[in-house]
């Protein structure tokens, strides 16, 4: 047994004191950057990046990918608890874990939604040990016609789940890319929609743009509406966190769903956490037997996502180990601090550094038990944030966002782009568009458009491109396939509410 | 109630306005390029027509169905927003203290009720725990207190 080997040779790495207290040190950083909404996961692994300068490669990556992977399980806490995602990956659970919170099941929402992190994390774990050679090799077959029409089916996906027009959603995922085009043309190195401001050279910034959509416009609209007393104190007592028979029997299958989305979407550059977990929280909502509850606390919602978004943590380490290649910034991070501790990144640093390889995934495994032991305990610590006055919760919320904003480059151009995407969520909300697939449109603009011209210049100037490769071609019809189920779906969901609910016509029509 | 929806006919109608400013600003500020050398303009103007387009579908949609009046504020957005720029402002001038306070001051205004010793209390712990948290604890190289003059 070969693998049996390798995962003992890991093990022994991963095992070592020196490994075990940086991964500790990891998991508990990222718990605490994920649940401080504001900070996001970039930020902690920049500024954290020099000090592992002086450790070890091994160590040092150990570490890194326990801020990673630790910021997804703290992530949940804040989406729940706040209806702010943590992080991008975690916007989705803030859609049934919120209410489930303001029914008082916040404490069952965090529990289950560890044990579903957990449960995705050891999926993808399972999956990057068994399978890292072969889809590797299946990968490697994608082209940029490839990675176009895959981004454009997670769009598109994306687009169906928000419970409002699928118009609107797909109008926001227009201009989710059009703000990713600002600042840089990497191709021509002309700059895009930068009026003249230095510092939008390198693009608007991931995070001022979440916090601003999702953080300060979410503020605004519960100001003066949000009451300490609706909370039940009952939440707060820890045998509220154990779930009903009824919930664990609804979690099976959307955590295997789950999983085996996010370990698929992981792998691919471009996709990744955020996207699995739309793609799982749509996927759960078309199988169910009774969407409504969506939307209003189904455990479903939480359970898919998280499993989801762990799993995809996990095997978006495939690309990057394998064959060099980052599919997101956080991975071009740990890629950089490969290559500056003089490991050479690429098809080969499997055979050549067979320590480093397995150490770091056994890693994942004891990283992961060390945020299940972390995360549980402390579920009645997150939950008493709930008994907190909002009038003293929001401000305090609103400074972390300002400074988190700040220390992404330290720049005060950060915190307007928070104003100004804050004006802008404000406006959204008032005119009902969903955020979600702007941010999502935003993250794969740039990817889009780069493959997309390096598709075209492969075809010269053949759309058919698109359509001639299998590959392509597929997902290509897959897409129109989702894109019209979407728009049937939702235009008879409307006729059918219009003509159960007509008091409230208003409302039904807008979805 | 409205006999059309006019929320989604003003979001419609400033989604076209938006896409037909992206494609004329890609298309005479930037190099358009041809289908098989794309250049920068390209991608932005096709994306401009196609969010014009969904903005004509919106508004065509809304003008069939009857709306409600959306409930809109004033003084929330105003001191939310207020807050967050006058962080912006004060903390490269003047440091991160006096940026908390800005914030936390004036974004607590917009409960429209003040409370004087729960706001100072407030202040008080922020300030102890933002620069505890970020400037000792996770080595934010960013000054408490600064005077620029």
């Amino acid at each position: 047994m070969e693998l049996l080997g390798n995962a003992v040779l890991g093990l022994g790495v991963a095992l070592s004191v020196q490994n075990l207290f940086y991964c500790f040190l990891g998991a508990l950083l990222g718990t605490i950057v994920g649940v401080i909404p504001g900070l996001g996961v970039l930020a902690a692994i920049s500024m954290l990046f020099p000090l592992t300068f002086s450790l070890e490669p091994t160590t040092a990556l150990i570490m890194l990918a326990g801020i990673w992977y630790g910021t997804t399980y703290g992530g949940s806490t804040a989406s729940i608890l706040l209806n702010l995602p943590g992080t991008p990956a975690n916007a989705v659970t803030c859609l049934d874990g919120f209410p489930m919170a303001q029914q008082g099941r916040g404490g069952v929402a965090l529990f289950m939604t560890t044990v579903a992190s957990f449960f995705g994390a050891t999926f993808g774990i399972l999956l990057l040990m068994l399978f890292t050679p072969v889809i590797a090799e299946y990968a490697l077959r994608f082209g940029s016609a490839e990675y176009f029409a895959l981004m454009l089916m997670g769009l598109v996906a994306a687009s169906t789940i928000s419970s409002g027009s699928a118009l609107k959603a797909l109008a926001m995922v227009v201009l989710g890319i059009l703000f990713g085009l600002v600042g840089m043309d990497t191709q021509s190195a002309t700059v895009r929609f930068s009026f003249g401001i230095l510092g939008l050279l390198e693009g608007i910034s991931l995070i001022a743009l979440a916090m601003g959509i999702f953080g300060v416009a979410e503020i605004i609209m519960s100001v003066r509406r949000v009451r300490t007393a609706d909370i039940d104190p009952e939440t707060l007592k820890l045998k509220a966190i154990k779930p009903t028979r009824d919930d664990v029997r609804r979690s099976w299958f959307p955590m295997l769903r789950g999983s085996s989305i996010g370990s698929f979407f992981g792998t691919l550059p471009g996709t990744g956490p955020s996207i699995a977990a739309f793609l799982s929280y749509a996927i759960e909502k078309r199988l169910s037997r009774t969407p409504e509850r969506f939307g209003n606390g189904a455990i479903e919602g939480i359970m898919g996502p998280e499993s989801a978004n762990n799993a995809a943590d996990q095997t978006a380490f495939i690309p990057t180990l394998s064959l060099g290649v980052p599919g997101s910034a956080t991975m071009a991070l740990m890629l950089g601090v490969l290559m500056i501790h003089g490991v050479a990144p690429g098809p080969n640093l499997i055979t050549s550094q067979p320590e480093l390889f397995w150490g770091l995934i056994m890693s994942f495994w004891v990283g992961n038990i060390i945020l299940l032991i972390l995360n549980i305990p402390l579920i009645g610590l997150w939950v008493r944030m709930l008994t907190i006055p909002y009038h003293i919760l929001y401000p305090s919320v609103l400074m972390f966002i300002c400074i988190g904003a700040y220390s992404s480059g330290f720049s005060a151009l950060n915190i307007w782009m928070v104003f100004f995407f804050g004006v802008l969520g404000y406006l959204m909300r008032l005119l009902q568009f969903p955020g979600a697939p702007l941010l999502l449109g935003f993250v794969l603009g740039p990817l889009m458009e780069e493959h997309f011209r390096r598709a075209m210049v492969l075809s010269r100037g053949d759309f058919m491109t698109f359509f001639e490769r299998p590959i392509s071609a597929v997902i290509m019809a897959l897409t129109g396939l989702i894109l019209l189920w979407g728009i049937w779906t939702s235009e008879r969901g409307r006729r059918v509410e219009t003509e159960t609910k007509p008091a409230d016509a208003e409302e039904a029509g807008g979805s | 109630m409205f006999k059309a929806d006019y929320t989604d006919v003003v979001g419609g109608a400033l989604l076209v306005a938006t896409g037909l400013g992206v494609t004329a600003v890609s298309m005479t500020s930037y190099a358009v390029g041809t289908l098989r050398r794309m250049g920068p303009g390209m991608f932005p103007s096709i994306l401009g027509v196609l969010l014009a387009f969904l903005g004509i579908l919106i508004v065509l949609q809304a003008l069939r169905k009857p709306g409600r009046r959306p409930d809109i504020r004033v003084f929330s957005p105003l001191f939310v927003l207020g807050g967050v720029a006058a962080f912006a402002a004060l903390i490269a001038p003047f440091g991160l203290i006096p940026a908390i306070l800005g914030v936390t001051i004036i974004s607590s205004l917009a409960e429209l009720r003040l409370r004087p010793v729960s706001l100072i209390l407030l202040c008080l712990a922020l300030c102890l725990i933002a620069p505890l948290v970020f400037v000792y604890g996770l080595g934010l190289q960013i000054s408490l207190v600064r005077w620029p003059f």
